[in-house]
C-alpha cells in the first residue's frame, strides 16, 4: 500500500494542474467553435490578463476586485481584435490564422513596452500564501485556492452555456452560424461578445496562474500550446471533452514530473498521439459527414 | 488617382536614394573615414534567457559607447548589430549565418543558453569568425565543444561546484538530490556535483530532470518531501529557476531543505523580492563588492541606463561588459581585426584583479579559451544596506581553487592551419 499512499499526492496535485489548464482551454474552444478561427493571441491575452491585474492592485486595488476588473478590460480588448478579424470571416482560414498570429506578437511587444521585459509579481492575497500540511506533505494553499477558482469558473461558464438564452445562441452559432442569422439573431454581435468572453476567459486563466508561472511577457506560449492540445484531445467543440481532456493531461504531466521527470513536458504530446491514434476526433468530438 | 501614386513612388524612391543607406558609404569617402567595424550582438531577447540575453547586451553596448567615446577602434566607429537568438540554437545558427556571410560582422559576442553558445561557435569556427560565449556557463563550453575562435567568460558549472560543494556537505549533510534542467548545461553542471560529492563521500539520492521551460514545479517538490534529501543541488537557469524559486517560497520548503543553485545570475533573481533569495550560490560578480573600481562601475550603469528596470548591474551585465572591453583591447594591441592575430591576443592573456573588479587576478586558459576568475559563494543577505542588496557574499574562491580540471583533456581545439583566415 506504500506505493499508493505515494503515488495519491501526485495524482492530486495532476488533478489540481488539469483543472488550470482545462481553465486555460476553455476560453480557446469558445472562440473556435463560434468564429472558427484558432485565436493564437489566447496566449497574449493571458498575459494580458496578468499585467493588468498587476496594474490595478498597483493602484492599491484589492486581489478580488483586480479579479474582476482585469478581465473585463482584457474582454474589451478582444473585442477591438475580433473588430479586426471580421474581414478574414468566410475566407480561407489561413487569414485568421496569421492576423491572430499577428496580434500575438504585437501584444506580446506591447506588453514589453508597457511593463517592461523583467519579471514581475502577482502578489497573493494572505490567507492563500504559504503552505498547508496534507498527507505528511507541505501543498501550497494557492494552488488549492487556484483549483476551486478554475472548478468555480468552469462551473459558472457551464451554467451561463447550458441555462440561458445567450449560451443556447452561442451554442447554436458554434453548432450553424448561418443558421442563426436566418433566425435573425445579430450574428456580428454574438461573435463580438463571444471574442469578448473568451479573451476574459483567458485573462482570468492568467490571473489565477501568475503567481504559479510568474509573469513575464512570452509566459503566453507556456499557455497557448497546452490549450490547443486541449481541446484536440478533447474533441473540438466539446465543453467537457475540454475539462476532461484537461485533466488528463495535468494527470499524465503530474505523473511524469514525479517519476519520470525527464519526459514530464513531452509526456502531454504522447497522450495526444496516443489518443489521436486510435480516436482521431479527441475524446467527445462529433462524428463528421464522412464517418457516418 | 494612378499618376498621384506613381508620382508619390517616384518621389520615395529618389528620396531613398539620396537619404538611404548608401549616405552612410558616401559620407566615409567623402570624410576619408574608416569602414565601421561591425559587431554581431548574438543574445537572447525572448524565451528562457531572454532577460539575461537583454541585459548582456547593455553591457556589451556599453563597452561598445565607451570605446567609440575614444573615437572608436584602430580608427574605425564601432557598429553594434543584434538580432534575437530566441534561446533556441537553430536560431543562434541561423543568426551566426546572416550576421557573418551578409551583415560582414568582425566578431560576435552573446550567449546565456549553452545550446545556443555551441550552435553559434559552430557557424563562427566554420568562417574563423572569434565569438565571446559571455554568459553560457556548461562545462562542455570549454570542454568538448571548445573552438578556436570561441572565448568562454563565465566561471562554469564545475567551478561553481568547487567552490560550494565542499562547504555544503559540511554544513547540510551527505545525501544530496540533483534538479537538473534538461539540457546540456544542466547535465554538464550536474556531472561535476555528483561527482565531487561522491568524491567527498557523499550520496547522490537521486536525479530528477526539469524540461526546459517547466513552469509547475509541484509535482518535483512533492518528490522532494517524499525522498526527504539533505541538500537539493539545483541546475536550473533562466525563467524555469525564477518559477521554481517562487514555488519553493510558497511551499515553504526553503525552510525545510538545504538548497543550493550552482550558479544564480542576476536577471533571474532580481525583482523576485528577498523571500525568493534563498540557499547558497555561486556567482562571478555582485555590485556591493567592496572593490576598487565597482562603485564607479554602478554609477557608469545608472548614468547611462537611467530608468532601467534592474536598477543595479549584476553579473550577467558585468561578463557583457568586460568581455566586450576585453576584446576590443585585443584588437586594439594587435593592430587588426584579423581573427588569428587577435586570438593570439587572447590566449594566455592576463587581467588584473582591479581591472576586473574582482579579488584575485584572471587568465584566459590557452588550453581551453575559458576565463579563469574568482568565484563567489553567495547567500541571502538578511541585513540588506539598501534595496537591492539582497545577495550576502559568504567568500571569494581563487580562481586555482575551482578550476576544472576534466576541461583540457576534454578540449580538442582546431590547429591555426585548420582555421581560416576572418577579417572584416
Amino acid at each position: 500500500m506504500d506505493w499508493l499512499f505515494n503515488l495519491l499526492p501526485h495524482l492530486l496535485n495532476g488533478v489540481s494542474l488539469g483543472l488550470l489548464f482545462a481553465l486555460i482551454a476553455l476560453g480557446f474552444m469558445l472562440i473556435v467553435g463560434v468564429m472558427e478561427v484558432i485565436n493564437l493571441a489566447h496566449g497574449s491575452l493571458f498575459a494580458l490578463g496578468a499585467y493588468v491585474a498587476i496594474t490595478l492592485m498597483g493602484w492599491k486595488m484589492s486581489y478580488a476586485m483586480a479579479f474582476l476588473l482585469a478581465p473585463l478590460l482584457v474582454g474589451a480588448f478582444g473585442m477591438l481584435l475580433e473588430l479586426c478579424l471580421r474581414r478574414t470571416y468566410g475566407k480561407d482560414p489561413l487569414y485568421g490564422l496569421l492576423l491572430t498570429f499577428g496580434a500575438a506578437l504585437v501584444i506580446e511587444e506591447l506588453i514589453r513596452l508597457v511593463w517592461g521585459s523583467n519579471e514581475k509579481q502577482l502578489i497573493v492575497p494572505e490567507q492563500f500564501s504559504g503552505a498547508m500540511l496534507v498527507g505528511g506533505l507541505l501543498y501550497s494553499k494557492y494552488r488549492v485556492f487556484a483549483s476551486v477558482a478554475a472548478i468555480g469558473m468552469i462551473l459558472l461558464l457551464w451554467l451561463f452555456l447550458e441555462k440561458t438564452p445567450y449560451g443556447a445562441m452561442i451554442k447554436a452559432g458554434a453548432h450553424d452560424s448561418e443558421m442563426v442569422r436566418a433566425l435573425g439573431i445579430n450574428l456580428p454581435r454574438l461573435r463580438l461578445a463571444v471574442f469578448a468572453l473568451g479573451t476574459a476567459l483567458a485573462a482570468v486563466a492568467g490571473i489565477v496562474l501568475a503567481p504559479i508561472w510568474g509573469v513575464r511577457p512570452h509566459m503566453g506560449v507556456d499557455a497557448v500550446v497546452p490549450a490547443f492540445l486541449i481541446i484536440v484531445l478533447g474533441g473540438v467543440g466539446s465543453f467537457w471533452g475540454a475539462v476532461l481532456a484537461g485533466i488528463m493531461v495535468g494527470i499524465v504531466v503530474g505523473l511524469t514530473g514525479a517519476y519520470a521527470s525527464e519526459w514530464s513536458l513531452l509526456s502531454m504530446y504522447l497522450l495526444l498521439i496516443a489518443l489521436v491514434t486510435f480516436r482521431a476526433r479527441g475524446l467527445f468530438g462529433k462524428k463528421t459527414a464522412l464517418e457516418n | 488617382m494612378q499618376t498621384k501614386r506613381r508620382k508619390l513612388l517616384q518621389m520615395l524612391a529618389a528620396g531613398t536614394a539620396c537619404y538611404g543607406p548608401w549616405t552612410v558609404n558616401r559620407a566615409w569617402a567623402q570624410a576619408g573615414q574608416k569602414k565601421p567595424l561591425v559587431i554581431g550582438l548574438t543574445m537572447d531577447a525572448s524565451g528562457q534567457y531572454g532577460a539575461s540575453g537583454t541585459d548582456e547586451r547593455l553591457g556589451a553596448m556599453l563597452a561598445i559607447r565607451e570605446f567609440n567615446d575614444k573615437g572608436g577602434v584602430l580608427g574605425r566607429r564601432i557598429e553594434a548589430l543584434h538580432m534575437d537568438t530566441e534561446t533556441t540554437p537553430a536560431t543562434g545558427s541561423r543568426v551566426a549565418e546572416r550576421m557573418i556571410t551578409r551583415n560582414e560582422a568582425a566578431f560576435l559576442i552573446g550567449a546565456v543558453h549553452s545550446g545556443v553558445a555551441n550552435a553559434i561557435s559552430q557557424v563562427a569556427q566554420k568562417y574563423g569568425c572569434v565569438f565571446f560565449n559571455t554568459n553560457s556557463s556548461s562545462p562542455t563550453e570549454a570542454g568538448r565543444d571548445c573552438h578556436r575562435v570561441k572565448f568562454v567568460w563565465d566561471g562554469n558549472g564545475t567551478n561553481f561546484a568547487h567552490a560550494i560543494v565542499k562547504n555544503a556537505m559540511r554544513a547540510s549533510g551527505r545525501n544530496w538530490l540533483l534538479l537538473t534542467n534538461d539540457y546540456v548545461w544542466g547535465h554538464s553542471t550536474s556531472k561535476a556535483t555528483r561527482q565531487l560529492v561522491e568524491a567527498n563521500g557523499g550520496k547522490i539520492v537521486d536525479e530528477l530532470m526539469v524540461p526546459q521551460n517547466t513552469r509547475d514545479f509541484t509535482s518535483y517538490l512533492l518528490k522532494i518531501q517524499q525522498i526527504k534529501p539533505n541538500v537539493i543541488a539545483a541546475a536550473v537557469g533562466g525563467d524555469d529557476i525564477k518559477a521554481l524559486r517562487q514555488q519553493v517560497v510558497q511551499t515553504k520548503l526553503d525552510k525545510s531543505f538545504a538548497w543550493i543553485n550552482n550558479q544564480q545570475d542576476w536577471p533571474d533573481v532580481y525583482g523576485l523580492g528577498p523571500d525568493a533569495v534563498f540557499g547558497v550560490f555561486g556567482t562571478t560578480w555582485y555590485y556591493r563588492l567592496d572593490l576598487p573600481g565597482v562603485k564607479e562601475f554602478v554609477a557608469k550603469y545608472q548614468k547611462t541606463y537611467p530608468g532601467i528596470q534592474i536598477a543595479v548591474p549584476g553579473n550577467v551585465f558585468y561578463n557583457g561588459y568586460v568581455a566586450t572591453r576585453e576584446l576590443l583591447r585585443s584588437v586594439e594591441e594587435a593592430g587588426s581585426t584579423n581573427n588569428l592575430a587577435v586570438i593570439r591576443k587572447l590566449e594566455g592573456r592576463k587581467m588584473g584583479a582591479v581591472d576586473r573588479m574582482q579579488h584575485y587576478d584572471a587568465w584566459i586558459d590557452p588550453a581551453t579559451h575559458q576565463v579563469q576568475q574568482t568565484i563567489y559563494m553567495a547567500s541571502y543577505n538578511d541585513k540588506p544596506v539598501e534595496k537591492d542588496d539582497i545577495f550576502k557574499i559568504q567568500a571569494q574562491v581563487a580562481p586555482q581553487d575551482v578550476v576544472d580540471q576534466a576541461a583540457p583533456g576534454a578540449c580538442k581545439l582546431e590547429s591555426y592551419e585548420a582555421t581560416p583566415s576572418y577579417e572584416q
